[in-house]
């Protein structure tokens, strides 16, 4: 899969996103093996934290408030990352890109009615082994201005 | 009564992807790329059936960190490449052992295998903070 050098530096964003309390609820729930059913996310499994899915529990906790699975970050932050990948100019097919490698930092934990805006930039585009890889860096902050997420999302486009 | 923690601690995490995990893991990340949830789709694009998003085994990832040191929102970073899909009725077993215990920061190295050894993830790195 030929790519062109030339998109490295293009910039995707600002995209804004309000984090959600039943969101969340429905993402810790997923990551902790529930089953959904109509109009429920399902039980966590015994092993998921009452900080993220238990009000009562976390109002007693560290952090006054439910909070957001550290990697429900990535409902937000990989907008910039799909938007590049997307891009009509990229010309890449998304049915041949899998995800090569993720990396995520968490600044701050996020908590129910947090608005997050995410920009990000194409930070490399290169081929190996005749795969095409694409490396886009993103940064999210919150409604207070606090970067609370940088990500380093690597998608690689098979031949 | 908080517990210590010293390096070359070990931990270990189990999950099962469910016959339909990816298709709730759509649900809830948004993640709907027909790889993942059309085993035809993903078929026809060489990958001999639909395959887990390699974000929710990230998440497992963190998750075993966040059991292990008993609170999620002490996850601080997370670093993993993607080795191997993971399909519906696997079992992937994680691995963590505490390599570094700095700045009150804890540095664990962690290896994700299926169900026959072949590891699902390399390099996987997952830090939280101990304050």
């Amino acid at each position: 899969m030929a790519l062109d050098k030339r998109f490295i530096g293009r910039e995707y964003g600002p995209f804004v996103y309000t984090i959600g309390a039943e969101k969340l609820r429905e993402f810790t729930l997923a990551i902790g093996g529930a089953v959904p059913g109509a109009g429920t996310p399902g039980e966590p499994l015994p092993h998921v934290s009452p900080l993220l899915h238990d009000a009562q529990a976390a109002k007693a906790g560290p952090y006054g408030d439910v909070i957001a699975f550290p990697s429900f970050a990535v409902v937000f932050a990989i907008r910039p990352f799909s938007a590049a990948l997307s891009d009509p100019e990229m010309g890449i097919d998304i049915q041949r890109v899998v995800h090569g490698e993720q990396e995520l930092e968490f600044l701050d934990v996020m908590r129910p009615g947090d608005v997050m805006t995410s920009t990000g930039r194409i930070a490399d585009i290169y081929e190996k082994a005749r795969m095409g890889f694409v490396v886009v860096t993103t940064e999210s902050r919150n409604q207070h201005g606090k970067v609370v997420v940088t990500g380093t999302w690597t998608g690689v486009v098979r031949g | 009564m908080p517990r210590t923690f010293q390096t070359g601690d070990t931990f270990t995490h189990v999950r099962e992807c469910d016959r339909y995990r990816p298709i709730y893991y759509a649900g809830a990340s948004g993640d709907f790329n027909p790889i993942h949830i059309d085993p035809e789709a993903a078929k026809a694009v060489g990958l001999g059936g639909n395959i887990l998003q390699g974000l929710c085994t990230l998440g497992w990832a963190v998750e075993a960190v966040g059991v292990f040191v008993g609170d999620p929102g002490r996850v601080r970073r997370v670093r993993v490449r993607f080795s191997k899909p993971v399909r519906p009725e696997d079992t992937i077993t994680f691995q963590g052992k505490v390599t570094a215990i700095q700045d009150g920061r804890l540095t664990a190295e962690i290896s994700a295998t299926n169900q026959r050894g072949e590891d699902v993830l390399k390099g996987a790195v997952v830090e939280a903070s101990l304050e």
